[in-house]
């Protein structure tokens, strides 16, 4: 098949988040299955300003041929913010608004150019995630080959009426998991037909458990969480929790923490943390594996590459009941627990600490189901069963 | 799929037991734990069970400590006792001059707390008499 996927930033290490890499190793796997493939992305690597940071390229990576095209930089930045703020605050929008807050958010009309003099030799587009102008324009122009890839979230995004139209316009979803799919189709009145379950593979790899607290001197258990540190992510509620925790148990556990942003720790969990900011992937995987357990208080997440990463190093989870992605990742996987609220994390979180046998147990489970139902031979042939239509969704 | 080595779903029932249990006997009833709780109240809005736990917690957090603490300082010597002594000296100042205030901020905190579960067990009767009422109803035992 010849395959373009669309995205607005590319996925280099550390600097775009889960939704691109997601994207980038897809196509990766599409290639490795000797597809033709290429993959469109914009100049911008920066998601706050939006700008032209590199001139236009052109290069192969891992097979794929990976072009970049400028962003419109000449937005009516108040116009998308202002449209954007009344989305947060689900206020009720007329069509011309959300058409105004799609042109006006990030687009690349030289992309659009190269795809439509392209459409017409390419068996499918895989475009995502959903929320970007970019993609809804792809999704509007090209519907009938258009694949979205969105990286659906229960939020306020998901219900603005124009992009309810594109899910039900385009060919088919590729999503991340079942809660995901359920998602799409509980807000849009999709049928099962809608597309199928896919995810990305997820590399194996070997690693010494004891490097990380060896390398920063560490004694004692210590939990971890690596991410972004935002409202959004639930990062607060984490601190709460182990501020709490180190309090009652006097201080029997560590927070590792690994990723930026700008939650506030408290004050007297401070010293209970290791902030490590960005560190390289290997520091990262080194770091979970030592860990007594990974916590991703999270409610808002369409897969949880992390959570299989952590399994992959043998750590079992600990996720909140209300993250219905993450929970059942824990479910099928039986490598995680999930707690509703304090008196629970604090229960769960002494039995992982208290019982090796019991979190070596889960983190073993967690490791076989990563290894077998995320590798790549596994995602390629999900993606293509469905790309081919032999499946919908599962 | 089916989870290899431990049954979660067992595990994670087995672990709510035994916290209501805990609950039951006042292990948690912890201002801290009412703090902590601050940030899950919004994605637990329709746990019953929380909200009774939180007001449980309200209760025992709702008063502001006015009691005397221990005053300490880690300088050795003699600097260290006169800065005890002036600690002190302006401790027992400061709550001469706000023990009125934070008294009746504790009384009103605890009236709050009163109010705000008093109505809560209002409700849950008026609701429980309706679902008897609508399940009489329904079942056609109504008189």
């Amino acid at each position: 098949m010849k395959l373009a996927f669309v995205t607005p930033r590319f996925a280099v290490e550390g600097v775009v988040g889960g939704a691109e890499t997601l994207i980038r190793d897809l196509a990766q796997t599409a290639a490795a299955a000797g597809h033709e493939v290429q993959l469109l992305t914009t100049c911008a690597t920066n998601p706050h300003t939006w700008s032209n940071d590199r001139d236009p390229w052109e290069e192969v990576v891992d097979g794929i041929r990976v072009r970049g095209f400028r962003v419109k930089e000449d937005r009516d930045l108040g116009v998308f913010l202002g449209v954007q703020d009344r989305i947060v605050k689900e206020q009720k929008l007329t069509r011309a608004e959300e058409e105004a807050w799609v042109a006006n958010s990030i687009t690349s009309p030289e992309l659009m150019s190269a795809l439509e003099n392209e459409i017409a030799e390419l068996d499918a587009v895989l475009v995502g995630p959903y929320l970007f102008g970019l993609t809804l324009q792809v999704s509007e122009a090209f519907a009938e080959k258009t694949w979205l890839i969105p990286c659906l979230h229960d939020e306020s995004y998901a219900r603005v009426g124009l992009i309810a139209d594109r899910f039900r316009a385009v060919r088919g979803c590729l999503f991340n998991s079942e809660p995901e799919r359920d998602l799409a189709m509980r807000l849009y009145g999709l049928g099962p037909e809608c597309g199928g379950v896919v995810g990305m593979a997820i590399e194996p790899f070997e690693v010494d458990a004891d490097a990380f607290a060896r390398k920063h001197g560490l004694e004692g258990p210590y939990v971890i969480y690596c991410g972004r540190q935002e409202d959004g992510k639930n990062t607060p509620l984490l601190f709460d929790y182990l501020h709490t925790y180190t309090e009652r148990r006097q201080g029997a556990v560590r927070l590792v923490l690994t990723g930026s942003g700008d939650v506030s720790i408290p004050e007297k969990l401070r010293p209970y943390v290791l902030n490590l900011g960005f560190v390289s992937e290997q520091e990262k995987i080194e770091a979970m594996a030592g860990a007594t357990a990974f916590i991703h208080p999270s409610v808002n997440e369409s897969f949880g590459i992390v959570l299989l990463e952590s399994w992959l190093a043998g750590t079992p989870v600990l996720v909140h009941d209300k993250g219905e992605v993450l929970k059942w990742q824990c479910q099928r996987s039986g490598g995680g627990l999930w707690f509703q609220y304090y008196p629970e994390f604090e229960s769960l979180l002494d039995r992982l600490i208290e019982d090796s046998e019991l979190n070596q147990a889960l983190g073993q489970a967690g490791n076989r189901y990563v290894r077998s139902t995320y590798n790549r031979e596994a995602i390629a042939e999900k993606l293509f069963d469905v790309l081919e239509g032999k499946i919908h969704a599962q | 799929m089916g989870a290899e080595g431990v049954d979660v779903e067992a595990l994670v029932r087995e672990v709510r037991d035994e916290v209501s249990r805990k609950r039951e006997e006042g292990v948690y009833t912890d201002a801290r734990i009412g703090r902590a709780e601050r940030h899950n109240l919004i994605y637990m809005a329709d746990s019953e069970e929380l909200l009774k736990f939180y007001l449980n917690c309200l209760k025992d957090g709702v008063h502001v400590d006015i009691n005397d603490f221990s005053i300490e300082d880690k300088r050795a010597g003699w600097k260290g006792k006169g800065l005890v002594k002036m600690k002190t000296v302006i401790w027992k100042l400061l709550k001469f001059y706000t023990f009125r205030m934070w008294h009746q901020q504790n009384q009103i905190n605890a009236m709050l707390v009163t109010a705000l579960e008093s109505s809560y067990k209002q409700s849950e009767k008026k609701i429980n008499e309706l679902e008897k009422r609508i399940a009489e109803l329904e079942s056609g035992t109504s008189e």
